[in-house]
């Protein structure tokens, strides 16, 4: 008998007399779909007490906001994913707010000197708990959101949703690699019990929510809505 | 790690005198309680919620075979490959054999306590791999060659010039007393691990069965780090770590922040399934998940098995008056606190442990946060009359116990011995409390102290506020 049958031995006889079929509990029911004024609202708060910065409102100050934000943590290179058409066109456009380089992820993750910012497109936010939502789905990369110095997430409004579990129904069946649910900055508190940033992860955490209107400000811009 | 539970009062009373562990202790333990009752007030749904996962825990544990293969099957259908330890002896021997045979010499390890079990590092460097620690405060530990003293915050007891110093020493830093500074130096150095280890290793907060995946939940990312840049994945968890499925995660990820350190959500959240896919620009191409019984299917048999639901969010260690006045090297291996008084007799076996559920003063503040509804202080007490069965009670202990109950059963007797004891011991401690008592008492203050009588006793007290007496 190998120790994998040997374990189940074990624990069959464990288990024996506990009556009923392994059903599960039943799911909790669907929280009741918020209105997207609503959602955009709760995200936003719940993004900022996880320590995020959010910008949001008429493209071109979001976009001089953000590049001073950036000017201010002393980034000097950004770079995108490949397919990331949104996070592509973010990213050039802030280039004349620095004036800022753009590298690529593997040159970042070769090693550079630079400070970083990351950008990339989110796949949903979820307002329950102000957390972006990325996966490997479809040969994504992860990289701007993990070994950048700073990472800006653009956030489609319509991609917002309430709870966690509605965020997640769109993997369980066909799961990617990588789900990662990321809010807020890298934190540690392992020195003398001060809250810090930047342990791993990014100093800083940026979600960039774009409404509808606000994208046709900029036509080449489309928006990548969760699935 | 090695086992020294039975140390229990050697250690406490070395921890108690330890001035920097004291005034750490002071500040994290106070801060983590008040954190995580704020979060739970501001959290309507938090009963519910642990109601709920109390629930999907128990049908885990009654079905854990039925759970287990589904979880099995389908990560090895997902590309992972599963191996199962019965004890840590065989997980050490496919540790090291899962190195060898990848290859590697360098693995990146973020924290993993079913890997402290089973003394994992030890196991990687007899395979001739460097093991580098990545959580922060692991990574300090490691530097300055110590076990881990809490679940949650490992380096409580270090001061920012101690791990100036240590990372002066070991990592050629100048020092500084800037704590982002020495967060930074840590990132620098980790990161160029990262992007070199060969194998990333991690433990795994909660396994869901219907898709065969590893969650872990970190604040640093050390984890996010390890399980998407090296080549390699090795998860190391126990085997009640068990969801039933990917859709009950929620109810797991609404307590756990919040019960350990008061968060709504930890910084991240991976869940992870299988290999990287074709078309992956990264992730690892192997994937492997050592899975630990190493006692877990014994405590399923017995009176104990709701142990097993435990989330390991240390919330019962903050709020053990005990745990708070000794901290966790105390306790003598991995888990500390009330979870480790339970968990550590009934995993490495009562005599080796015995020490432990006496480290409890039974006040029932474990049971009142604990995010899955374990009953610790009954456990406790079951594993003390557990250990008298079994003769691991000193005859002091018997003795001074037997005549405390003797006394408490005669209300004329107690009262007079308090008349006479209010007397005396107000006279001889001056307020203080008695730390040394004669044979057979001294079964009782070898390891506690006893609190001088009050002046007036308090079944008194409480005649006088009745008005039965004056
Ligand atoms: S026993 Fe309960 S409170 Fe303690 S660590 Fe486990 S889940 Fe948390």
């Amino acid at each position: 008998m190998n120790e994998r049958e040997s374990l189940f031995r074990r624990l069959s006889a464990a288990c024996a007399g506990h009556d009923g079929a392994a059903a599960g509990e039943p799911l909790p029911d669907g929280a009741p779909t918020a209105p997207e004024g609503d959602r955009v609202a709760l995200f936003a708060k719940t993004f900022t007490a996880a320590g995020g910065v959010l910008f949001r409102g008429p493209v071109e100050t979001a976009l001089s906001d953000l590049g001073e934000t950036l000017r201010a943590e002393g980034v000097t290179s950004l770079f995108f994913p490949e397919g990331d058409a949104a996070a592509r066109e973010i990213a050039e456009a802030l280039v004349p707010f620095g004036p800022f380089n753009l590298t690529t992820g593997a040159e970042v993750r070769g090693g550079s000197a630079e400070v970083t910012a990351g950008f990339s497109s989110a796949e949903a936010a979820i307002a329950e708990t102000g957390t972006i939502v990325e996966t490997s789905a479809g040969g994504k990369t992860l990289l701007p959101g993990l070994i950048a110095d700073v990472h800006v997430s653009i956030v489609p409004a319509a991609s917002v949703v309430v709870r966690m579990e509605e965020a997640l129904a769109a993997f369980t069946a066909y799961p990617p690699r990588n789900i990662s649910f990321l809010s807020g900055p890298s934190k540690t508190a392992d020195i003398e019990q001060t809250l810090t940033v930047g342990a791993h992860g990014p100093k800083k955490a940026i979600a960039l929510l774009l409404a509808q209107d606000t994208l046709s400000l900029l036509p080449r811009l489309e928006p990548r809505v969760s699935r | 790690m090695e086992l020294d539970a039975n140390a229990f009062g050697r250690s406490a009373r070395k921890a108690l005198l330890d001035k920097t562990l004291q005034e750490a202790l002071g500040r994290t333990t106070g801060r983590f309680v008040a954190h995580r009752d704020a979060a739970v007030a501001a959290f309507p749904e938090f009963e519910a919620t642990r109601e709920r996962a109390s629930r999907i825990k128990r049908d885990v544990l009654d079905h854990l075979d039925t759970y287990l293969a589904r979880f099995i099957g389908e990560a090895e259908k997902r590309g992972a490959i599963v191996h199962v330890a019965r004890d840590p002896a065989q997980a050490r021997e496919i540790a090291a054999r899962i190195a060898r045979d990848e290859g590697v010499t360098l693995a990146v390890k973020s924290k993993s306590m079913a890997a402290e079990e089973i003394s994992f590092n030890e196991a990687l460097q007899g395979a001739g791999v460097t093991v580098v620690e990545s959580d922060l405060g692991e990574f300090i530990i490691q530097l300055a060659g110590e076990a881990p003293s809490h679940i949650i915050a490992p380096a409580v007891h270090k001061t920012r010039e101690e791990i100036s110093r240590l990372f002066e020493r070991h990592l050629g830093e100048p020092r500084t007393d800037s704590i982002p500074e020495l967060v930074g130096m840590a990132r620098k150095h980790l990161r160029a691990k990262f992007l070199s280890a060969g194998m990333g290793v991690s433990g795994g907060n909660f396994l869901a069965a219907d898709t065969g995946s590893v969650v872990l939940v970190t604040n640093e990312g050390n984890g996010r780090m390890g399980t998407v840049l090296p080549r390699v994945h090795l998860a190391v968890v126990g085997i009640e770590k068990i969801i039933p499925r990917m859709a009950d995660l929620p109810t797991f990820l609404r307590l756990l922040p919040r019960s350990t350190s008061g968060q709504t959500i930890s910084s991240y959240v991976s869940i992870l399934t299988g290999t990287r896919r074709p078309g992956d620009p990264e992730g690892p191409e192997r994937m492997h998940i050592l899975l630990l019984d190493c006692g877990r299917s014994a405590i399923l048999e017995g009176k104990y098995r709701e142990i097993l639901k435990c989330i390991r969010c240390a919330a019962c260690l903050n709020a053990c008056p005990v745990y708070q006045s000794v901290g966790g090297h105390a306790y003598g291996w991995v888990y500390s606190g009330p979870i480790g008084a339970v968990l550590t007799p009934l995993l490495v076996g009562l005599p080796e442990a015995a020490a432990l559920p006496d480290a409890s003063t039974l006040c029932g503040a474990c049971a009142d946060v604990c995010p899955v509804k374990i009953p610790l202080p009954d456990f406790l007490l079951e594993l003390r009359s557990d250990a008298r069965e079994q003769g691991l009670k000193t005859p002091g202990e018997i003795a001074a116990m037997k005549g405390y109950a003797g006394v408490m059963k005669r209300a004329g007797l107690l009262e007079a011995i308090e008349r006479i004891a209010g007397v005396l011991g107000q006279f001889f401690t001056k307020g203080k409390g008695i730390g040394g008592m004669p044979y057979p008492f001294s079964g009782w203050t070898e390891r506690r102290d006893f609190p001088a009588p009050a002046a007036r006793p308090f079944r008194k007290r409480w005649k006088i506020k009745r008005g039965v007496m004056r």
